[in-house]
This record gives structure tokens, C-alpha cells and sequence, in this order.
């Protein structure tokens, strides 16, 4: 293919990528007369604050913050949890290794929908339903998805330090927390963004378990918004920015490890 | 000795094994167990062995969400994996500026899934949408789309195709990267055309890839549902309730947990399947391993 011809292909393909956040940008800045005055793609001029204004003062900022709170706590769990497993999966022999593993494997098949009906009736029972235990609960001692990157990574790491360290004494702790943990940033970076950008987004258990305004997060006080009168775009589309803002400036200051995730994952 | 090893071994594994065993393995379990009684949520489960299969059996509805979904599988999953390969093939060349454009198109795999529904619904806004704005100025006179049961199915699926088409690349990349140059070197000088490279070196190369890449896409897009829910909640008519969005409505909003769990069992068995094939498939042609 002709170098212009790629280019071609290339920037319309980047332009249908971006166009829905650019929509997202123009529309939360305009009224509700200018949203049906104006082309979709045209920005409004002055911009307004009015949707913005309108969705602070629906609380939707509390539910923000609620969702930034269960992303930290998830991530930090995730973080913590994961890298134990994986020490042992990648680094200790014991007996039922490999059928664990392969259980881990296993579990990355069954469908969300599938545990939800349970989990749900196991925290009607306790009555941990619209608690922010019931919230974290499922999600905070790591994923096998996590696992299996981080035991990946582990085994790409040559064993020789290690040996060096135990023949010095060191215990398996000090072993993954001394030279492993520094040898595995970037792929606990991997981890990190996956976990938050998952956490960030989760919609289903967060809607099933958390309908009550102490727990609700952003994604399903996004999705009452629909459920507003009228199909009030400007406070949809205010709302959507507000969740998909702070994604966008992670993966801006991420993407590479995101690109070298996909690397570990992939197969090897 | 090597019981202490054992033991250590155990204790690190302890947090993770308690999550994977009280929130993944107890719950089928449990969904198992409950899909043989007749359990609404206010009242006492009664047991009812197979009932609630019979049940599934004879249901119009779910027999038409299988439908639905196994259509919405064959919507997203060919255009968005051709689009990945191509977009990966155009990307694998050494033109200036192609590390921006790889990191541009995975942008979309962070969007949330909810809000960018909203987006999209806002796109294909019969009357003022972007989409239909945009025809009506080449003259075309733009469906209903989210309203219109023939394009309320196709308009969720390119939402997941626009989603992740960008992120599979990513994966196709890597995969294209670790292809040695001197196949195609030697392929050309034997004169073969690029398009017979493609077929008999990228292709068959990228078949660990393309393993990857359909099994945990297929297991995804069985599984659609945040997009959906606020794109057409099921709807119009029941256009696009899929059976996983027939599960949530069965077990969440009708309470109808014995007779949900038979179907969320009947999902599983579903996904299970399909991968397996999978696995056959692409163990009988990945001959050689590039790693």
C-alpha cells in the first residue's frame, strides 16, 4: 500500500476512534436550545456550564467519589493479593499446582451474570446488600485474570538472584519483596491500570448490590440518568465526561504499559 | 522440608484461594443447586428437580434470545477481528507517526461501557443524532436505529466493534512482530505475491493470536450487557434481549431466581462449548510454535 493511501485509512479510522468523545465535549457544553439548534458536531459558542452545574447539583459528584474510593480499594487488594499467588504459582513447587492453576484458568470462563445471581443471594443473607463490604467484597482478593499476568511476568525473571538471596538466608518474603517486587514494576503498572480502569467501569454488581446512595457509584448513577425525563442529552453527556475524563488522562499517561500488557498476555 | 514448603506455598496462596473459592467456584455451585427449585424471593425455595429445564425447553422467549445472542456473536466478532488483522497490518509498517496511531485506537478500551452507551444513544438519536444529521446532509433519510428492530441489534454491536476493535490490534501487533522477517524474504524470492505471503505466512503464524483473541471475545460477546442496558434495555420489542440481559431481567426484576439459574446454567453450558471448540479447532492447525 501507497504511504498517502495508509495515512488515509489511518486518520479516518483515528476520527471515528475519537468522534464519540468529541461529541461527549461539545454537547455537555451546550444548552438544551442549543442542542437542537446546532449540528451535533459543531461546538456551541459561548460554551455553557449549565449541564455541568445541573449534574452537581443531581449529587452525582458524591457518587464519583464513591466509585474513586472502591477503585482504590480495589486496586490496592488486587495489587497486594495478586502478587502472593502468583509468587507461588510461578516460583514454589506444591503438591496441586498445576490443577490449581488451571481451576484459576478455568474460572476466567464463567459468565458474570452467572455469579451474580448467587453473590447476591449470599449478601441478602448476611445483609451486607447496599454495604460497602458487599461492594468490594468479590473483587478485592484479586482476580485469576491478575494472577496469570503477574506469574507470567514472575517467570520471565532468572532465578539466580533469587538463589543467591536464599543461600544469604532470605525467606520467600523478603525474596519477593526485595528483589522481585523492583524487578516487577511494569508489570504491576499493567496490573494497576487494568484493575482501575475494570474497577473504574464495573456496572453490573455495583447496580445489583449497590442501589442505596451510601454505595452507589458513578456507573449506575449514570445509568438513572437515562432514565430521566425527556432524554435530557446535555446531563447525560455531562455525566459520561465526567466518568470517561479521568480514564482518558490515565491511559494518556499510561499507554505504554498498556501496549507492553498486551505484550506479556499475549501467549507466551 | 517439603512440608514447610508446602505450607508457605498454601499461606501465600490462602487470600486468593478463599476469594476465587467463596466468589467464583461456591456461586456455580450454588446456581447449579438453585436452578432445581422453584425459588421467587419473598417466597421459601421449594425443590422441583428438573423443573425448571422443562421449563427452559418449551420457552419461546429464551429460544429467541439464543437466537438474539448467538446473532449478536456473529455480528461483532468477524468485522471486529478482520478489522483488528488490518489495522494491525497497516500499523506493523514503518511509516512516521504509526506509535501515536497504535496508541490512539486503544483509547476506546477504557471508555466506560455505560457512559459511552449514552454516547452512542445520542449518536443514533433518530431525529437529532449525529449519525442521522450526517446522512440527511448526502441525502439519505437514516433509519430509527435504537427504535427499529431490524438496526437496534447491528447499532449495540458497533458499539462493542468501535469498543474494542483498536485493543485486539494491540494483540494481532505482537503477534506480527514476532513473525521473522526472513520468511517473508525468502517467500519473495520464491515470488510469492503479499497475497499469498498473508495466506501462507502471517496467517497460520498468527494462529496462537488469533486463538487468544477469538476465545476471550467470543466469551465477551456472549456475555453483552452494559451497552445494551442502556442502549435498548432488551428493546424495542425484544429485538435485543439476549439471554445474558434475559438472565439479569429474570433473576433482578422478575425475582424469578430458580428459573434464572437454569438459564444462566444453560449460558454457561453455552460458553463452555464454544470455547472447547475453539480449543479443538486450534490445536489440530497450530502445528509450530513461534515462541
Amino acid at each position: 500500500m501507497k504511504k498517502p493511501a495508509i495515512y488515509g485509512v489511518l486518520s479516518v479510522g483515528a476520527f471515528l476512534t475519537l468522534f464519540p468523545y468529541l461529541l461527549v465535549v461539545l454537547t455537555t457544553f451546550k444548552t438544551r436550545s442549543d442542542l437542537y439548534s446546532t449540528k451535533p458536531w459543531l461546538p456551541a459558542v459561548p460554551p455553557s456550564l449549565d449541564s455541568l452545574h445541573r449534574l452537581a447539583d443531581s449529587g452525582f459528584l458524591t457518587y464519583v467519589g464513591h466509585t474513586a474510593l472502591m477503585t482504590a480499594v480495589l486496586t490496592v487488594g488486587q495489587l497486594t493479593f495478586t502478587t502472593f499467588a502468583a509468587y507461588a504459582f510461578a516460583r514454589m513447587e506444591f503438591r496441586g499446582r498445576e490443577v490449581l492453576f488451571w481451576c484459576y484458568l478455568a474460572t476466567m470462563m464463567v459468565p458474570n451474570v452467572v455469579t451474580m445471581i448467587p453473590l447476591f443471594l449470599i449478601m441478602r443473607q448476611l445483609h451486607l446488600v447496599n454495604t460497602w463490604f458487599g461492594l468490594l467484597a468479590p473483587y478485592i482478593l484479586g482476580t485469576p485474570y491478575g494472577i496469570f499476568l503477574m506469574r507470567q511476568f514472575f517467570r520471565t525473571i532468572p532465578t539466580d538472584l533469587e538463589d543467591a538471596a536464599r543461600i544469604d538466608g532470605a525467606g520467600p518474603l523478603t525474596v519477593l519483596w526485595r528483589i522481585l517486587l523492583p524487578l516487577s514494576r511494569p508489570a504491576l503498572g499493567t496490573l494497576a491500570i487494568i484493575t482501575t480502569v475494570q474497577s473504574w467501569n464495573n456496572f453490573l454488581w455495583p447496580l445489583i448490590i449497590s442501589s442505596g446512595d451510601d454505595t452507589k457509584v458513578a456507573t449506575v448513577a449514570i445509568a438513572t440518568l437515562r432514565q430521566s425525563i425527556g432524554g435530557d442529552y446535555n446531563l447525560m453527556m455531562a455525566g459520561s465526561l465526567v466518568a470517561l475524563f479521568p480514564m482518558v488522562v490515565i491511559f494518556l499517561s499510561f499507554q505504554r504499559f498498556i501496549v507492553r500488557s498486551v505484550v506479556l498476555t499475549g501467549l507466551k | 522440608m517439603r512440608n514447610r514448603r508446602n505450607l508457605t506455598a498454601y499461606a501465600f496462596l490462602l487470600p486468593s484461594l478463599f476469594g476465587v473459592f467463596a466468589f467464583l467456584l461456591l456461586p456455580v455451585a450454588i446456581v447449579a443447586g438453585v436452578s432445581l427449585f422453584h425459588w421467587e424471593l419473598l417466597d421459601s425455595p421449594t425443590f422441583t428437580g428438573l423443573a425448571n429445564y422443562r421449563r427452559l425447553v418449551h420457552d419461546g422467549g429464551v429460544r429467541h434470545s439464543l437466537l438474539v445472542t448467538v446473532f449478536y456473536v456473529l455480528l461483532t466478532i468477524p468485522v471486529q477481528t478482520i478489522l483488528a488483522v488490518v489495522l494491525a497490518l497497516l500499523l506493523n509498517q514503518r511509516v512516521r507517526g504509526v506509535k501515536f496511531f497504535r496508541a490512539l485506537y486503544v483509547v476506546p478500551w477504557m471508555a466506560t461501557p455505560i457512559a459511552m452507551g449514552l454516547v452512542w444513544s445520542w449518536i443514533f438519536d433518530p431525529a437529532n443524532g449525529a449519525l442521522n444529521k450526517f446522512l440527511s446532509v448526502v441525502g439519505i433519510d437514516g433509519p430509527a436505529w435504537l427504535n427499529d428492530t431490524t438496526f437496534a441489534l447491528p447499532a449495540v454491536a458497533a458499539v462493542q466493534i468501535w469498543q474494542y476493535t483498536g485493543y485486539n490490534m494491540l494483540f494481532f501487533l505482537a503477534g506480527l512482530q514476532g513473525i521473522p522477517a526472513e520468511l517473508y524474504d525468502a517467500a519473495a524470492t520464491d515470488g510469492a505475491s503479499p497475497l499469498r505471503q498473508f495466506v501462507h505466512i502471517t496467517l497460520p503464524l498468527l494462529n496462537p493470536t488469533m486463538f487468544f483473541v477469538l476465545v476471550t471475545n467470543v466469551i465477551g460477546s456472549f456475555q453483552v450487557f452494559d451497552t445494551l442496558y442502556v442502549m435498548t434495555e432488551g428493546g424495542p420489542g425484544d429485538s435485543t434481549e439476549v439471554l445474558n440481559f434475559r438472565i439479569f431481567q429474570t433473576a433482578f426484576q422478575q425475582f424469578d431466581f430458580g428459573y434464572a439459574s437454569a438459564m444462566a446454567m444453560l449460558l454457561f453450558a453455552l460458553i463452555l462449548l464454544i470455547t472447547l471448540l475453539q480449543v479443538r479447532y486450534f490445536n489440530r492447525r497450530t502445528t509450530y510454535d513461534i515462541s
